[in-house]
This record gives structure tokens, C-alpha cells and sequence, in this order.
């Protein structure tokens, strides 16, 4: 049953293409993308509720199964999540406030260490390039970062972290959501089944399943594409010999959810570290850097296409051109949102395609109309 | 532990969904599960409920009137059967994987239970007692059917 669905969703004829389409899919994805920008506030308790979902509905399944009420079997596994997630975070409340206390000085202890290498990478580079020794390139490098460090980093650094300090109560909205859609998702798809008229009611079951796997292939894909990173990096980063392995692979994993951007800043964040607790020994640096390469190439060649670009079935032409759109209208949200976003729309433009270039259907649907007209007049008319 | 959790009351609704040959025989629990899978459709007298070629996305059970089955376009002359209240139809596009072969009337004011495709496929993965209940009383069904079509062959005089 299963190879004829993946047979089904390779072949339909419900669901059109072509430049009209990517046009179409493309313009939506951006309006929906300016729309968000409105609430991006929401956006990350939401992204997180939606993984939730994915990721407790099968509990809730296993409880409905044995007999509870949906609504029951929501609460209970929604409250079991939260009641673990507090017992897990209770005991690591004295350590969070102890990191957050010296938060600053080692942001600032990581920024000196950073700057260290590069002041050593540049020397090295001078003592090996005479033309860069002509331009004096270590000393105007040196003081383009100094600008840099003095101005831009400190002007923004107190309110990027207000910005993300205030973000972080809306972030309990997470469990929240997800508990209402374990609890309701399915009345809500079922009232979206039933609010379509008769003709296009096969279409919409249609529409709503291919929503579904490419929403949960995409999230399900992420997961599994974070715990890869993770193991990969964390392990490689243990053989470098880079303290805090894990935590700097898992972070690096998860800030890999932003396209491009976010592995590049997990990137710095490792080589700061490296650069600060190893300054004498420039060549961890250039092993971190050479793993972040590496695990950066298998993600696209390898773990990419086998978790996350099976659920969209993009070209890598619109892909790329969604990303840097995401990037425009939103920001970092824009970036993270654009393709699972970009792949909803596409399965709602192309069934709607589907139902505008088939007149057989709405001619079933006016024939339909014309038959309930008649019903209701009926008597009007004797 | 966790029956304390479940509700005993069989609701009207779970009541007429038992009386159709497709659920009869799952469990209270059991029935209550599809329930929350079953979409409810009414359709008018005449009205088509899928034409010949489409894709089957899902089966439809008859909870009241009937369906007239026949060739695309040919009501009264192409009438292949009509189905009654109770039964299910549309079940071939659906383990076949094929297109509709024929075309879907209600022959009467009808409403019809509707099972989706994605929806039976994921019974299967979850549970799988009660499709298997289900798809045992589908092949009963197919089974009548054939039986019945083999003695009419038999009966008709060459």
C-alpha cells in the first residue's frame, strides 16, 4: 500500500506545473514570507510547536489507539512532555544563570581570541608575501577590525541579546501550541475535508495529505539531519581535541537550520573557541575549520538529499532564488521558514492549478449548484 | 489504569456507523478511531460523486440512499448497478491504484461516509487491527460481488 501512495504522489495528474506554477508558488511564498514579518515574534514558539507535533504525535496516537478520548490523550502526553522538559531544566537553572553572569566577559574573551589568531595569521601571511608587506596589510587589517569590534559589535551586541532576552517568553508558547494542535489538528483538517464543495472534495483529501508528509518529511528530515551534524561534528571536534564537544556540535547542528548563514556562524563561534583555549596551537583552528568543510559537504551531498530534499522535490534554481528572497523580506525567520513554506504552497498552487485547468470540475460543481438551486425553489415556482 | 480514562457511551452516531457491513465488526474503541477519520458527504439525486478516469482518493460507504453505477455519461443506458444503504463502493480505485472505471451517481438524495486513501494507509501503519478488520470485510464484499456477477453469468441463456 505504501509504494502505490509513493506511486500515487510521483504521478498524479492533480497537481499542475510549470513556469506559471513556480511564478505562482514563488509570489505566494514571498506575500506569505512579508505577511509573517508582521509576527515574527510568533514564528519560532511556532517552528518549535510544529515539531513538537511531529515529534509527540505518535504518543498520542499509541494513547488514542488504546482507547483514550483524543483531547485526553493530548493532555496527557502534552503534559508528560512538560513535566519532563521542567525536571530536565530545574537542574540546569544554577548553571544557565552561572553562564548568562559571565556571558559578557566571555563573549568578549572569545572576541580577543579570535582577533589574536587573526593577528597571527596575518603576520604569518606578511612574513610570506612581500607585496602584502608593502601594503602594510596586518596593520590595516588590524584596524579595520578594531573599527569594527569598537563600533558596529558593541552598538548592536545589547540589542541583539534584549531582542533575543524578550524573545524568550514567547518561546513557552511552544508546548502551548502544540498541545492544541495534537488536540484539534485532525477536527481542523476533517473541517477543511468537509467545508469544500462535493466536486473538489476528492482533490482537497488529496491536497491535505501531500501537505502533511511534506510538512512532516520536512521537519522529521531536520531532526534527523541535527542529530547527523551533531554526532559528526561532535565527535570530530572530540578527536581535534576541542572541549565541550557536543554542546558546540549540537549548537552548530541547530544553528545549521538557517541556510547558509547559520553554518558559517557556528563555524566562527568553534574557531573562537579553538583560537581562545589553544592559542599557542593555530593548527585545531585549521581542523576545525577543515571539519566544518567536511561535514558541510557530506550535509550537501549526502545527508541533505537523503533527510530534508526528499520532502520538497524542488530544483536547486528556485530553491537557491526562494532562500535568498527568505533572506530579504524576513531576515534569519525568513531563512529558516522559506522552504518548508515554499513546499506547502507549492502542493496548494498546484492542486488550485489543478481544479482552475479542469472544466470538467467546475462544471461538476455548477451542475451541482443548478441542482440545489432548483431543489430550493421548487415550490417558488407552482 | 487507562480505561479509567475512556468514555462508555455509544453514540448515536457510532450506532449507525456499526450497521454498515465496512465497520460491523470493529469494536466500540475500534469504531470511534475511524470515526474520526470518516468524512461526512451528502450529495443530491443526480448528482456525480466521481467520474470514469479520475484519481480514487478515497472509498465511500453509503450511510444513507443510493449510488448508481454506470458508464461515463450514460445514466440510462450504461447503468451497470445501484447500490443501497449500508454498502460500500469505490474501493478498487484505491487497492488497484488505478483510475475510477466507472462513473459514481447518487440515484437518490445519499449521504456517504468517506474514507481517504492517505487516512486508510495510515490505519495500516497505526493500526493495523482494525484495517486489517477492515480490508477483511472489503474482500468479503468483493468476494459477494464476484460470486453474485459468476451466476448471473451462469444464469444468462447463451
Amino acid at each position: 500500500m505504501r509504494e502505490m501512495r509513493r506511486a500515487n504522489a510521483g504521478t498524479s495528474r492533480y497537481l499542475s506545473s510549470g513556469p506559471l506554477f513556480w511564478v505562482a508558488t514563488m509570489v505566494s511564498t514571498t506575500l506569505l514570507l512579508v505577511l509573517l514579518k508582521q509576527a515574527l515574534w510568533l514564528v519560532v514558539p511556532f517552528l518549535l510547536a510544529v515539531i513538537l507535533y511531529y515529534a509527540l504525535f505518535p504518543a498520542v496516537r499509541r494513547l488514542t489507539l488504546s482507547g483514550i478520548e483524543r483531547e485526553t490523550a493530548a493532555a496527557i502526553v502534552s503534559g508528560g512532555f512538560l513535566l519532563v522538559a521542567i525536571a530536565a531544566l530545574v537542574p540546569t537553572l544554577p548553571w544557565l544563570a552561572e553562564q548568562a553572569v559571565g556571558g559578557e566577559e566571555a563573549f568578549f574573551r572569545y572576541v580577543a581570541g579570535g582577533k589574536a589568531l587573526i593577528d597571527r595569521t596575518l603576520g604569518m601571511l606578511e612574513s610570506h608575501f612581500e607585496f602584502l608587506k608593502q601594503m602594510d596589510f596586518h596593520a590595516e587589517m588590524s584596524r579595520k577590525i578594531a573599527e569594527f569590534g569598537g563600533t558596529y559589535v558593541q552598538e548592536h551586541l545589547g540589542d541583539a541579546l534584549l531582542g533575543a532576552a524578550a524573545s524568550l517568553p514567547a518561546l513557552l508558547l511552544a508546548p502551548f501550541l502544540a498541545f492544541f494542535f495534537l488536540r484539534d489538528g485532525r477536527r481542523f483538517l476533517k473541517f477543511l475535508g468537509e467545508s469544500v464543495p462535493n466536486a473538489y472534495f476528492e482533490r482537497t483529501l488529496y491536497m491535505i495529505d501531500r501537505v502533511d508528509v511534506t510538512a512532516r518529511a520536512y521537519f522529521q528530515g531536520l531532526m534527523k539531519l541535527t542529530l547527523i551534524d551533531t554526532i559528526f561534528l561532535a565527535v570530530g571536534l572530540a578527536a581535534i581535541g576541542i572541549p565541550g564537544a557536543f554542546a558546540l556540535g549540537l549548537m552548530a547542528a541547530v544553528l545549521a537550520w538557517v541556510p547558509f548563514v547559520g553554518s558559517v556562524l557556528a563555524c566562527v563561534i568553534v574557531v573562537l573557541v579553538a583560537a581562545t583555549d589553544f592559542p599557542a596551537n593555530p593548527w585545531i583552528v585549521y581542523a576545525a575549520i577543515g571539519l566544518f568543510l567536511f561535514v558541510r559537504l557530506l550535509d550537501d551531498f549526502v545527508f541533505m538529499p537523503l533527510t530534508i530534499g526528499r520532502s520538497l522535490h524542488m530544483h536547486p534554481l528556485p530553491t537557491v532564488l526562494l532562500i535568498f528572497i527568505g533572506g530579504a523580506v524576513a531576515g534569519i525567520p525568513g531563512l529558516i521558514l522559506v522552504l518548508p513554506l515554499a513546499g506547502v504552497v507549492m502542493v496548494v498552487a498546484g492542486t488550485i492549478g489543478g481544479i482552475v485547468n479542469d472544466p470538467r470540475l467546475r462544471a461538476r460543481h455548477a451542475f451541482s449548484k443548478a441542482l440545489n438551486a432548483r431543489r430550493v425553489t421548487a415550490d417558488l415556482h407552482s | 489504569m487507562l480505561g479509567l480514562f475512556q468514555s462508555r457511551n455509544e453514540t448515536p452516531r457510532l450506532g449507525t456507523l456499526r450497521q454498515l457491513a465496512l465497520f460491523s465488526t470493529l469494536s466500540r474503541l475500534e469504531l470511534r478511531v475511524v470515526d474520526g477519520l470518516l468524512h461526512e458527504r451528502r450529495f443530491l439525486k443526480g448528482e456525480v460523486i466521481f467520474d470514469e478516469g479520475e484519481e480514487g482518493q478515497a472509498l465511500h460507504v453509503i450511510i444513507t440512499g443510493r449510488v448508481l453505477i454506470c458508464r461515463q455519461g450514460e445514466p440510462e443506458t450504461g447503468r451497470i448497478t445501484e447500490i443501497d444503504t449500508g454498502v460500500a463502493f469505490g474501493e478498487l480505485a484505491l487497492l488497484e491504484n488505478a483510475p475510477r472505471a466507472l462513473q459514481a451517481r447518487a440515484a437518490e438524495d445519499c449521504v456517504l461516509a468517506s474514507l481517504a486513501r492517505s487516512d486508510l494507509e495510515s490505519l495500516l501503519d497505526t493500526h493495523a487491527l482494525i484495517a486489517s478488520k477492515i480490508l477483511l470485510q472489503l474482500a468479503r464484499h468483493l468476494g459477494r460481488q464476484l460470486r453474485d456477477r459468476s451466476l448471473a453469468i451462469e444464469r444468462t441463456p447463451l
